[in-house]
């Protein structure tokens, strides 16, 4: 099977139709066999009805002799065919006496030198029988037959019999099953044409999205255009928003990597330009190192900067985002314990709630708290605390607090280590983003970043961050 | 002091190996995960720096292999991304350190040197023995305040005892941690440096314990 074949044969235009014609067809079926068998029925009805009238009045006609002869005038009978030969309608009288049937006493001039050969049994007196049985000429005729005594005559009884050809009754019934088929063949054609023509319409809104689909595949178009069905525009409405918030990530993906390549071109330039003056005077060559070093540092904090941004753009915006703050605090706590366990710091967590969530991506969480906690290692003598509680009673923003006993930051220089790269002190390695990115990250998801003194004697860092509405855990 | 260095880029892999080798550590190297976790199982190392983004097998899955191997070795991850994330799960897999990309060459030895300190118990960059002290961030030795001069070799095997003060070390130990694998290793020349260290050390700062090894003693 060919690929085309098989899409054909999978595509819900080929569903549709097969399933109508099946349905079709069947109904059509069944409608005919139905009407067939109704008319069938209504001709054999009327026909043995009329011979049931024909043998009433040959029964009235039926005369005996004082010697008990009987006798049929043939001229009262009306109906010429009773005197044609072989005319399709046959009349005949039987004699029963003393156990012997005779057969044809009497009979039609139509049957000539014919007898009706009717089955031996005999219905009871003065009932009427109907019979299927083959004329005289093998052709199928129906018959009926009716048993009578002549009064006085005890002895003998008389079958009458009468029987009509039913070859044009065969006749009738196959023109009418030919007008039938004919005609339900006729309206097979027009539901068929009306269903192509229906799925047709019905499925042209999806062809119409498969086109602005193309469009946008192929860069003409922005969005989905068109208006759709009802069923459609919903699904229509949720791809233009995922291709609103595709371009926008692309945009700033766009706009973040050029702030980056343009910050870190003026490093590399500098470091360019030094090589190159280096070459021409060798004697410099002392000077080039610590200028790479500080080039080097430069450029790390512009990529440190623009990662920590662009992680943070990418997930703030994702609605539904949740994240448990226990976990993310046991981990960060781990790390914190093993990297600064030659200093047996005393790093420790009151319990949390475990209901309280944060209302944005752990890996966030993560980096904020991450860089609070490292500070505060970094910085503190023996000890770090952390807290986390709820600000108010709806339950709608949360608090931690990390504090340590370090040496902590004078009220006029607090402001200043929020901002970007500063360092108050370059004794320690870091970059001196920390804090900035946490500033950073903790504004885009509307939260705030304090500093404060600790209880502890050192700084205290209050990190503000929206809480999630409680109810499942991600 | 034998350290086993793992990443997969050639050129700071080379300058890694140049730095580590002035810095006195016998170093080994490998470029993949697979190598990686092999090397780790089956040789003895006192620290290993390991990248995260490594062929064939990631960083993370050679660290769970070795744990779950029993080899308790001190670990530092060197990770690209920085991102907290990525320091959580390396601890959480049995890293003891991290340090992000670019790093300078000094802070990675520095946590190298802090690492090996740690797995020995001791808590001072400054290991002393009596009147021998040897200031690990520098490297120098000194006797009574007086600088020793000493061979990379010699300084290698007076390191390794000072981190195990008063412990026997058997000869086998000692080759292991060293030389890197592929060097020559013929158990004669640690008699040899044996020998000439004593020359410039107090007498009896080295013991000879019968069948057994060494031991580096505070001179009475």
């Amino acid at each position: 099977m060919t690929t085309q074949r098989r899409r054909w044969v999978r595509s819900l235009r080929f569903r549709l139709l097969a399933a109508t014609l099946v349905a079709l067809l069947v109904a059509l079926l069944l409608a005919g066999l139905f009407m067939s068998s109704l008319f069938r029925d209504h001709v054999q009805r009327q026909f043995s009805a009329a011979l049931v009238s024909q043998i009433d009045q040959l029964t009235a006609r039926l005369e005996f002799s004082a010697d008990g002869r009987p006798r049929i005038d043939s001229a009262t009978l009306a109906d010429p065919r009773w005197s044609r030969p072989y005319s399709g309608l046959y009349w005949q009288l039987d004699a029963l006496s003393q156990g012997s049937l005779q057969r044809g006493v009497l009979r039609s001039r139509s049957l000539w030198d014919a007898t009706l050969q009717a089955s031996a049994d005999l219905p009871d007196d003065g009932v009427v029988h109907v019979h299927e049985a083959l004329g005289p000429d093998g052709a199928p005729v129906l018959l009926v037959e009716r048993t009578v005594r002549a009064e006085g005559d005890a002895q003998t009884r008389w079958r009458l019999l009468v029987a009509a050809d039913l070859r044009e009754t065969q006749a009738a019934i196959g023109r009418f099953n030919g007008v039938l088929a004919a005609s339900l063949g006729v309206l097979l054609v027009l539901l068929c044409v009306a269903a192509v023509a229906q799925v047709a319409l019905g499925l042209a809104p999806l062809r119409a999205l498969q086109r602005a689909l193309a469009a946008v595949h192929e860069g003409k178009a922005r969005q989905l255009q068109g208006e759709f069905p009802a069923e459609l525009q919903p699904l229509v409405d949720d791809f233009n928003a995922v291709l609103t918030r595709n371009s926008e990530v692309v945009d700033r993906a766009r706009t973040q990597a050029g702030n980056l390549a343009h910050a870190i071109k003026t490093p590399l330039a500098a470091m360019a330009q030094a090589a190159s003056a280096a070459e021409r005077h060798p004697d410099g060559l002392s000077e080039l190192g610590p200028l790479v070093q500080e080039q080097v540092a430069t450029a790390r904090r512009h990529v440190d900067w623009h990662l920590a941004r662009s992680r943070a753009a990418a997930a703030t915006g994702v609605p539904g985002a949740r994240a448990a703050i226990a976990p993310v605090i046991d981990g960060l706590l781990r790390v914190m314990r093993s990297v600064h366990a030659s200093r047996e710091l005393k790093v420790e967590c009151d319990a949390i709630e475990p209901a309280i969530d944060f209302a944005g991506e752990a890996q966030d969480l993560q980096e904020m708290l991450g860089n609070v906690l490292d500070n505060a290692c970094q910085w503190a003598r023996s000890a770090v605390h952390v807290s986390v509680a709820y600000t108010d009673a709806a339950r709608s923003r949360l608090r931690i607090v990390v504090d340590d006993d370090g040496p902590g930051i004078e009220l006029d220089r607090r402001d200043a280590v929020m901002a970007r790269g500063a360092r108050l002190d370059e004794s320690l390695p870091g970059s001196g983003l920390g804090l900035a990115i946490v500033h950073e990250l903790a504004g885009l998801y509307g939260g705030s970043v304090t500093l404060d003194a600790a209880d502890l004697g050192g700084l205290r860092v209050c990190l503000v961050l929206p809480a999630a509405s409680s109810g499942s855990t991600q | 002091m034998r350290i086993l260095l793992v990443e997969d880029d050639p050129t700071l892999r080379a300058q890694l190996r140049a730095s580590m080798d002035e810095a006195g550590y016998a170093v080994d190297t490998a470029d993949n995960g697979l190598d990686a976790q092999h090397l780790g199982e089956h040789e003895a190392f006192d620290a290993v720096v390991l990248d995260l983004g490594l062929p064939m097998l990631d960083g993370l899955s050679v660290l769970r292999r070795w744990r779950q191997a029993g080899r308790s070795m001190p670990v530092l991850i060197l990770t690209a991304r920085d991102s907290w994330h990525e320091k959580v799960a390396g601890i959480d897999a049995g890293a003891d350190d991290y340090l992000a990309k670019p790093f300078h060459i000094e802070e990675l030895l520095a946590r190298v040197r802090a690492l090996i300190r740690r797995a020995q118990g001791l808590a001072s960059p400054l290991l002393q023995c009596g009147a021998l002290t040897l200031d690990t961030r520098s490297g120098r030795v000194t006797l009574d305040g007086q600088a020793v001069n000493l061979t990379s070799h010699e300084h290698r095997l007076l390191a390794y005892l000072m981190h195990r003060p008063g412990s026997v070390v058997s000869r086998s130990e000692l080759i292991e941690h060293l030389y890197a694998q592929d060097f020559d290793r013929d158990s004669n020349t640690i008699e040899v440096f044996v020998g000439r260290l004593r020359k410039k050390l107090p007498p009896q700062a080295i013991e000879t314990v019968r069948g057994m090894g060494y031991r580096l003693v505070a001179p009475p």
